[in-house]
């Protein structure tokens, strides 16, 4: 166990930056529950009402399924793709390795921007109509390389004598796979996909530009921000939040859960003495 | 079973080719997806950039008058200068406050740490719309900040300079960014042994000097890169700027959206984004000579 | 590379994590130049006491005073103590030179004299001209042969070793306890060693101090430990001595008269000398093994359950009816043929050659 060092400092500059963090998310979770239509200070007092009116909005209703329709998509498709790439990045002989890694990775270095107007230019030119299909396929290339860090991370940890004295007792690679790799590590790939759905519902900047006529919530939340500005933007965000901070507190309880007990199923057995 | 397996040659062979072929064509269907939506559509959109305009179209024949529009046009070097100044102040900020951040998880945090970590990135996902909208109500004439400053009495009247400005497009890019970079540099950390910083003490080092002396040259290439990273995605960053940017608060990736969305000039919208690329290209060359120069570039650790 | 008098003094040093104690009112005096090792198994308290020594614990009551002064309080950057870690902590950043002027730099030694001394430290280690290289050109030991000239040049007051060895291959690790000899004797150094092989606080200490627990059992020269532990815990730990219970009927004129596991026997009395349960110290290579009862001297009788080969002479566990643990036992391979599984054999061994400690 490494001993800890006390650094008052770097604490100070901790604390202060959770508050600065938070500051925004709490305001706006708050101004949700004004009792009145401001949005500054002071605050006057709680209230339901404007709960209300958001959710007996269809438009609200159909922008939260829609988000939920793509999100699902974007993170299944994520899920297959991405684990055979990962699990294929891991044993692919090393001159293949770099370029395909290379090219996986690259969304991360590119501003969402301009993913975001080269798809739309692209799906014009071929003249595939903008709608949430578009949408879905943008945030597959958005999506890939966050699920892809994490789920290479979690094979790489593996201890590749674990499927070797499987293949040695006669497992084909798909039962290796399926026996021995999986149960491993399924705990960080339900975690990595989980993300992959947080970080498609809350997308903006690249769905601006490949959207249609359909809207998804920050859609919805951005047309709103345009049009009345008034608590029951707070009462939409605040529901945007809850979903995407839920999907994270699930995949983060996975992936520790997850390599918890990978780590603990390693361990050597207390000796005696 | 067992004895079969090794008793026909054939079958292991086939396994030994299975291994191989395996592994390429698992990583084909994200492979070619990212070809045909990733690297053809910028490919396509880099030609675009040589081609003319049309109202949301373009057409032949292939000119440099996008790319001549984009350098010689005022708008755009004040533009470009803004988002320089923005972008290094949002990176050395963020970078600023980081640093201890990621120190105080790595050495100092002890069972702090998964919790603290597990704040921290829970802010990314807070939506990004909401929290520069959050932002607003914070900075405004009647928000969070200039109430509780009056109330504690130290101003009369709000400060009206902190919002729709240069100013609050950098506080919520920074608040954007600063999850990120305390991840990486959390990772960078992670291999930098706590008995590095007891052998530097016990050589007498106190702790201006660990930090001078063996903290930041084990840290400077993740910083270096974690600072580029955040340099070069600010200016793409389009909506701070609309919401909290007022007039001296714009940046470039705004001019793109609009070349792309409202005005309807794609080849202008591609030469802009393309430039900013090619500066990201050398900015980035820059850094890495930097480093190399310094010899801070390929540290390797011994455990 | 002398130093003067640097007498360190360990009074009363208890140290707690929460309810448990890891040191335990421990005192000890440390003379000018010796090299003095801390032994004992894991978490036993050793490497405690070396990190309060270095000034990375503040312990909970006691006071560490060096050539006179008090240093418990002083923060470990200010001691004139140095430390040669377990595992490999040259920083990275910079080369082996840079690495051991690492120190000399911060105590503002100007850069010719710097040049001068680095060089001699590197002599000192027998790495000469290593001095542009980084930490992932070196092997194991050429890492912590660093990380000793990098303390030592330093001229500290108390050079501490945190089992620098342990990490090392067998083969290395030998060729390094020859090493660290050698420059203890070439420096004068006062040495602080901490390890948990037995065998190398033997070959290297001036005095080894045995730990257990928190407390220290027993402190004196490799050969006092080795023949006459003063408890059961320093005899297994020490030698793995076979610790065996007895009942002492009789002590008379230098020899008792005991009873082993149904057996009578008469021993060598050592220092006890009342009747009573007490422990038996048989090292196993005093024992001899034989097809046939021998004349005189105690004697039992017991069956080969292990054997196994030494180069130098083959291990034995014989089982001897009502004792409870099998009894280990070395021989030298004279002859070259071992007694086979399962063969009943005489254990003797001389009166004189084991002792008898107080059991409670």
């Amino acid at each position: 166990m490494e001993a800890r060092q006390r650094s008052p400092f770097t604490l100070a500059i901790t604390l202060f930056s959770l508050v600065f963090l938070f500051a925004p998310l709490v305001v706006v979770v708050l101004f949700s529950f004004h009792n009145t239509g401001s949005l500054s200070f002071p605050f006057t007092g709680f209230s339901l009402r404007w709960y209300r009116e958001v959710f007996s909005s269809a438009e609200f209703t159909r922008a939260l399924e829609n988000s939920a329709i793509v999100a699902g998509v974007t993170s299944v498709v994520t899920l297959v793709l991405g684990t055979a790439a990962a699990w294929g990045l891991t044993r692919v002989p090393p001159k293949f390795r770099a370029p395909v890694a290379v090219l996986v990775f690259l969304p991360l270095t590119i501003p969402g921007l301009f993913l975001g107007i080269s798809l739309l230019v692209f799906f014009v030119r071929i003249e595939f109509t903008l709608s949430l299909a578009t949408v879905a396929i943008a945030h597959f290339v958005y999506v890939l390389p966050y699920f892809l860090l994490v789920a290479r991370a979690a094979l790489d940890r593996l201890d590749p004598a674990l499927e070797e004295s499987a293949a040695d007792l006669g497992a084909s690679p798909w039962l290796v796979f399926r026996r021995v790799t999986l149960p491993q590590v399924w705990p960080l790939l339900l975690g990595a996909t989980s993300l992959a759905f947080a970080l498609s519902f809350d997308e903006f900047i690249i769905t601006f530009f490949v959207i249609g006529t359909e809207s998804t919530l920050p859609m919805f939340i951005w047309s709103s921000l345009r049009r009345t500005v008034d608590p029951s933007i707070n009462v939409i965000s605040t529901v945007l939040m809850a979903v995407t901070i839920g999907l994270w507190v699930v995949a983060f309880v996975f992936t520790v859960r997850g390599e918890r007990s990978r780590r603990r199923s390693l361990e050597p057995l207390p000796t005696e003495g | 079973m067992i004895a079969g397996a090794h008793e026909e040659p054939g079958r292991s062979a086939s396994w030994g080719r299975q291994l191989q072929l395996g592994p390429i064509a698992l990583t084909l269907p994200a492979t070619l997806a990212l070809l045909l939506f990733f690297v053809a559509p910028l490919a396509a959109f880099f030609v675009y950039s040589f081609l003319t305009a049309g109202f949301y179209s373009v057409t032949g024949p292939l000119t440099l008058e996008a790319y001549q529009d984009a350098v010689t046009s005022d708008v755009n070097r004040t533009l470009a200068v803004n988002s320089f100044v923005v972008g290094i102040c949002v990176a050395a900020v963020t970078l600023a406050i980081s640093l201890p951040i990621a120190y105080w998880l790595r050495y100092a945090a002890g069972g702090w740490q998964i919790p603290v970590l597990f704040l921290i990135t829970t802010t990314l996902f807070a939506s990004y719309l909401v929290r520069i909208y959050a932002w607003r109500t914070i900075l405004g004439e009647n928000g969070l900040l200039n109430s509780g400053l009056e109330r504690i009495g130290l101003i009369n009247e709000p400060l009206g300079f902190i919002l729709f400005n240069r100013f609050s497009v950098t506080v919520a890019l920074v608040h954007i960014f600063l999850p990120y970079v305390v991840l990486v540099l959390y990772a960078g950390f992670r291999p930098i042994s706590p008995a590095l910083l007891e052998a530097a003490q016990d050589l007498g080092a106190n702790a201006l000097l660990r930090w001078v002396r063996v903290v930041l040259p084990l840290i400077a290439a993740p910083a270096a890169t974690a600072f580029l990273f955040v340099f070069i995605l600010s200016p793409g960053h389009y909506v701070p700027p609309q919401s909290l940017g007022g007039t001296n608060g714009v940046l470039l990736g705004v001019r793109i959206q609009t070349a792309l969305t409202s005005v309807g000039n794609w080849p202008l919208g591609a030469a802009l984004s393309f430039l900013m690329l090619a500066a990201f290209a050398v900015c980035f060359a820059i850094t890495a000579l930097g480093l190399r120069l310094l010899k801070l570039d390929r540290i390797r650790f011994a455990n | 590379m002398g130093n003067g008098t640097a007498h360190l003094s360990i009074a009363a040093v208890t140290h707690r994590y929460g309810s448990v104690a890891a040191l335990d009112d421990v005192s000890l005096q440390i003379e000018d130049g010796e090299l003095i090792t801390l032994l004992g198994p894991s978490g036993c308290g050793k490497t405690t006491l070396l990190r309060v020594v270095a000034g990375f614990i503040r312990p909970s009551e006691g006071r560490v005073v060096l050539q006179g002064r008090d240093i418990t309080r002083v923060p470990p950057h200010r001691r004139p103590v140095n430390m040669v870690f377990q595992r490999s902590t040259l920083f990275p950043h910079l080369d082996v030179f840079q690495n051991i002027a690492f120190g000399l730099r911060i105590a503002g030694v100007p850069r010719e004299e710097r040049t001068r001394q680095v060089e001699e430290a590197l002599a000192l280690v027998r790495l000469e001209g290593y001095g542009p290289r980084r930490s992932h050109e070196l092997s194991g030991g050429q890492l912590q042969r660093v990380a000793l000239a990098r303390a030592l040049v330093n001229r500290p007051s108390v050079l501490l070793l945190d089992e620098p060895l342990s990490a090392l291959d067998l083969k290395i690790r030998l060729e390094m306890e020859v090493e660290l000899r050698r420059v203890h004797r070439e420096t004068g150094a006062t040495f602080v060693y901490v390890t948990h092989d037995q065998r190398e606080a033997l070959a290297l200490s001036d005095r080894v101090v045995v730990f257990d627990q928190g407390r220290i059992e027993q402190v004196g020269p490799p050969g006092e430990i080795y023949r006459a532990p003063v408890s059961p815990f320093a005899a297994r730990f020490v030698g793995d001595a076979n610790v065996l219970p007895v009942q002492i009927n009789a002590v008379n004129a230098g020899e008792a008269r005991v009873t082993l596991g149904g057996s009578e026997l008469v021993v060598g009395a050592g220092a006890v000398e009342t009747v009573g349960p007490a422990w038996l110290v048989l090292r196993p290579e005093v024992i001899r093994l034989s097809a046939r009862p021998g004349t005189n001297g105690p004697a039992l009788t017991g069956t080969v359950q292990d054997v196994a080969f030494r180069g130098a002479g083959f291990s034995y566990r014989i089982e001897v009816p009502a004792l409870e643990e099998l009894l280990k036992v070395e021989t030298a391979a004279e002859g070259g043929i071992p007694y086979e599984l399962g063969s009943e054999v005489v254990v003797t061994w001389d009166r004189g050659s084991c002792s008898l400690l107080p059991r409670t």
